[in-house]
């Protein structure tokens, strides 16, 4: 299929091009396409919602909107201007973030982060991600990060932060924040090899 | 463009920021185009952390979800040779569409008795920073790039909520005996928003009419017009 051969996707798990293609086919209504797509990106996308979300039951409801989102607006996906894994765990992580933060959890969230001493929550976090990670190479690059960058980095990927609540939780200033979130992910960018 | 908001791109490409932070950092991203090539990548990136945390849902999901989008209509798709962005209004030079047609019915008419109305200069050309910042905050915020007739792009910010449209471009210099204006357009009621020089850049900020579902701009006789004699060379849809 010659739909992608003016461009170089960017892999994530070596299997890019193709999704990019099983993207491109599902935009004009291949449902089979979708399936095999489905197949191939659900155990990321519910991976990275179920580390955001928590709770199970809402992880599930949150996945099958963004795989219902994914059908809906594939027409949108640009294989000029990103990889189909990133867009897609893109719509994955957006959706999971609105769902911590929807009004009525605010207050929980709130709450929780008044109470949790910053100690806890980064260690919490710390301790999962050593533990979980998959990709040995993702574990390795986040190790080479200053413990700061790895912090803001992580508690907003994967703890569905905001940064102000980062810099709350950390005791630091927001510009700091700010920038470690940026800082250390250019980073993991370049340690992990992603083009540009 | 100051140093300040790009360094937000870490921050937007993590999804980690607040509401009103966000409209002012994707208004940047329009703009910028190594921003925009930056956040690919830390998207990228990104990406790549939640992969490394993969786990298996249940069996019954799948099920779930193929027989839902048995039931969900797609999105069209993108024309070819427009801008990608669904984001994106395409200027109706090519005379599609409803709105075209209403132009081109009330630019028939106006021709006629334009020039006897005195049109004002938009006031509010530089709103202040509060005034952007609340309309960028706004809960129903809905940032637009369009591309423009004859080249170059507009941002377009609009809320119902607050009530008011932001409309800013680079515009060419007119000929003195022109304008630009600018127009809100609800139903088949198209209403003058007043008149802007060109020369460099320019933002105005003025009134939404409720009922409004798109803004456009025309250039006029200089002075302005009651309606449009012209074809738009931007028209933005400013609901959601």
């Amino acid at each position: 299929m010659g739909f992608v051969n003016d461009v170089v996707p960017i892999s994530v798990t070596g299997r890019g091009p193709e999704l990019d293609e099983l993207l491109v086919l599902v935009a004009r209504g291949d449902e089979t396409a979708f399936e095999r797509l489905y197949d191939k990106l659900i155990a990321s996308v519910f991976g990275l919602i179920r580390r955001v979300v928590r709770d199970r039951a809402q992880a599930e409801e949150v996945a099958q909107e963004v795989m219902v989102e994914v059908w809906r607006t594939a027409a949108r996906f640009d294989p000029a201007r990103g990889g189909a894994m990133s867009w897609v765990m893109t719509v994955a992580h957006r959706r999971a973030v609105d769902r911590v933060r929807s009004a009525q959890a605010s207050s929980d969230r709130e709450n929780r982060v008044a109470q949790m001493g910053a100690d806890v929550a980064y260690d919490h976090v710390a301790e999962t991600v050593t533990t979980r990670l998959e990709g040995e190479r993702v574990r390795r690059c986040l190790d080479g990060l200053t413990e700061l960058q790895r912090q803001a980095v992580t508690m907003a990927y994967y703890g569905g932060y905001s940064y102000p609540e980062v810099a709350g939780l950390l005791k630091v200033p927001l510009g700091t924040v700010k920038t470690r979130m940026r800082d250390g992910l250019v980073r993991l960018r370049d340690c992990m090899g992603v083009e540009r | 463009m100051n140093e300040e908001i790009h360094t937000l791109s870490g921050a937007y490409a993590l999804n980690a920021l607040p509401l009103r932070e966000l409209g002012e950092f994707e208004g940047h991203l329009s703009r910028c185009e190594t921003c925009a090539i930056e956040v690919r990548g830390l998207r990228e990136t990104a990406a790549r952390l939640g992969v490394a945390v993969a786990e298996a849902p249940p069996r019954a999901l799948k099920a779930r979800v193929m027989a839902q989008i048995a039931e969900v209509r797609q999105e069209p798709p993108v024309v070819a040779g427009e801008p990608a962005e669904p984001e994106v209004v395409v200027p109706l030079r090519r005379g599609r569409g409803r709105w075209a047609l209403a132009l081109a019915a009330v630019a028939a008419v106006a021709a006629v008795s334009a020039g006897v109305v005195a049109v004002n200069e938009i006031r509010a050309r530089d709103a202040s920073i509060q005034e952007t910042q609340s309309l960028l905050a706004a809960p129903d915020a809905v940032v637009r790039k369009v591309k423009m007739v004859g080249g170059g792009t507009a941002t377009v910010v609009a809320s119902a909520a607050y009530g008011k449209v932001m409309f800013t471009s680079d515009l060419p210099a007119l000929d003195p005996s022109k304008t630009y204006q600018m127009w809100v357009i609800g139903g088949e009621r198209v209403r003058s928003a007043g008149t802007m020089d060109g020369g460099g850049v320019r933002t105005a900020t003025v009134g939404l009419p409720e009922g409004t579902d798109h803004v456009g701009v025309t250039v006029e006789p200089a002075g302005g017009s009651q309606q449009p004699t012209t074809d738009p060379i931007m028209l933005a849809k400013v609901t959601a």
